[in-house]
């Protein structure tokens, strides 16, 4: 576990007892390190300290009259399960419900526009194809363009690879990739046009980048995320 | 959210759905100033105090349906997490963007108990700090929010949000990475 790792863990006191004694030492020997640790120390006594906006006048009273109305029914909608998931529900909704379905087909000549773009070189690849251009002809408000992404991963021993990066929230569970039968594994994203840094997980505990990534950035903690630029579709066309 | 003096939690509730007005007074008024810092963490000042009420109606309205195993406070944080994704996706046309916001500026009133130039420092780092925070991408403002703001643990965070701690543990570094760059930076350039 690399230096910035163990700050992290230490500021949040989930270090062990043998991790401590190793991460004390490489604080005694580096100054950087001290002044790292001191900067997140400084941080997260100024979040805490932040201070806490004032109820206002009359909140209370507001909340009571509008929960004691007459023909107040129970809300289902807002009482749902965690918030990660009415999230993703949304997105899985709105760009697979036929209304994108509509856009595909309204774009037909632009879907014609398939193209291939090798983003980094060896390991990892992303296919990108126009999937909505925008608005269409409905009356409907123009919607964020997306742009699917393929990732592709080469690693024949694993069991299990996932994509971990700024369009799950970094969270490895939300984008398994699926194997193929040459030892590859890919996932296709719906992403809108950005820039998302992303990593592989591999069997659920090793974290890598992809070294032949057009472009790569410092993930913080001593390793290196790649990077994808996803462009708006119509630059992205060849 | 801190319990505070006089009844528990769970016996204002099973007062609230006997219909005892009073005991849902107690409890809106104990958490208010929880749900309303979360709310303007996430919303800035435009739609914090709206969408604090929104919580406690809809609170209310399903409050047959609160599990008297968990935290009420644990169980309204999530409620209030959930229409703060609303309020983003309206702003956004109908998406929680990872994209950060536009940033903005909210005036925080004064510390009133510190020397005049330690105030004023503390002003300023609250000041920007506050603007970093809200510079954040959703995810990551909501995770540090709750660890750094709110005080939570990984566990309650994970039973709010539904997402494991390890999840939850990259996106703080990633938001704490991030504030110390946007605060370095600022440092910088007033320097």
């Amino acid at each position: 576990m690399n230096h910035e790792q163990l700050a992290q863990r230490f500021v949040d006191q989930e270090l062990s007892a043998e991790e401590r004694i190793q991460f004390v030492v490489a604080l005694g020997r580096d100054e950087a390190l001290r002044e790292r640790v001191l900067e997140l120390e400084r941080l997260m006594l100024g979040a805490s300290r932040l201070a806490r906006p004032a109820v206002p006048e009359g909140f209370v009273a507001n909340v009571l009259r509008s929960s004691f109305a007459p023909g107040a029914s129970e809300d289902d909608e807002q009482v749902r399960g965690p918030a990660v998931g009415a999230s993703r529900n949304w997105v899985i909704e709105r760009l697979w419900a036929p209304r994108a379905l509509h856009w595909n087909l309204a774009g037909a000549a632009a879907a014609a526009c398939l193209i291939l773009l090798a983003l980094s070189g060896g390991v990892a690849q992303a296919l990108r194809w126009r999937a909505a251009s925008a608005a269409a002809s409905s009356n409907e408000p123009a919607a964020p363009p997306v742009v699917l992404v393929r990732l592709v991963m080469v690693q024949p021993g694993a069991k299990v690879v996932q994509a971990a990066g700024d369009f799950n929230g970094w969270n490895p569970s939300e984008t398994p990739l699926q194997p193929t039968a040459d030892g590859a594994w890919t996932v296709t994203l719906p992403l809108e046009p950005g820039r998302y840094e992303y990593q592989f997980v591999i069997d659920g505990e090793q974290w890598i980048g992809d070294p032949f990534a057009a472009e790569q950035s410092d993930d913080g903690f001593g390793s290196r995320n790649a990077v994808l630029d996803v462009r708006p579709p119509a630059e992205g066309l060849l | 959210m801190t319990p505070g003096a006089g009844p528990e939690d769970a016996s204002l509730v099973r007062a609230s759905l006997a219909g005892d007005r009073e005991a849902f007074a107690v409890l809106v008024s104990r958490h208010a100033q929880s749900v309303l810092s979360l709310t303007t963490r996430m919303l800035g000042t435009a739609d914090a105090e709206d969408v604090a009420q929104e919580t406690f109606v809809s609170a209310y309205k399903a409050l047959s349906r609160f599990q008297f195993s968990a935290k009420f406070s644990t169980w309204l944080y999530r409620i209030a997490v959930n229409k703060c994704h609303d309020a983003l996706r309206a702003r956004r046309g109908g998406m929680v963007s990872l994209d950060a916001d536009d940033g903005e500026e909210i005036a925080w009133k004064a510390l009133e108990d510190d020397a005049p130039r330690r105030h004023l420092e503390r002003i300023e780092l609250s000041w920007e700090l506050d603007k970093g925070i809200q510079a954040l991408p959703p995810l990551y403002r909501e995770s540090f929010v709750l660890k750094h703001v709110e005080g939570l643990g990984y566990d309650e965070m994970s039973e709010i949000l539904g997402i494991n701690r390890d999840t939850l543990k990259m996106r703080v570094y990633k938001a704490r990475t991030l504030l110390c760059r946007s605060l370095a930076h600022l440092e910088g350039a007033r320097r």
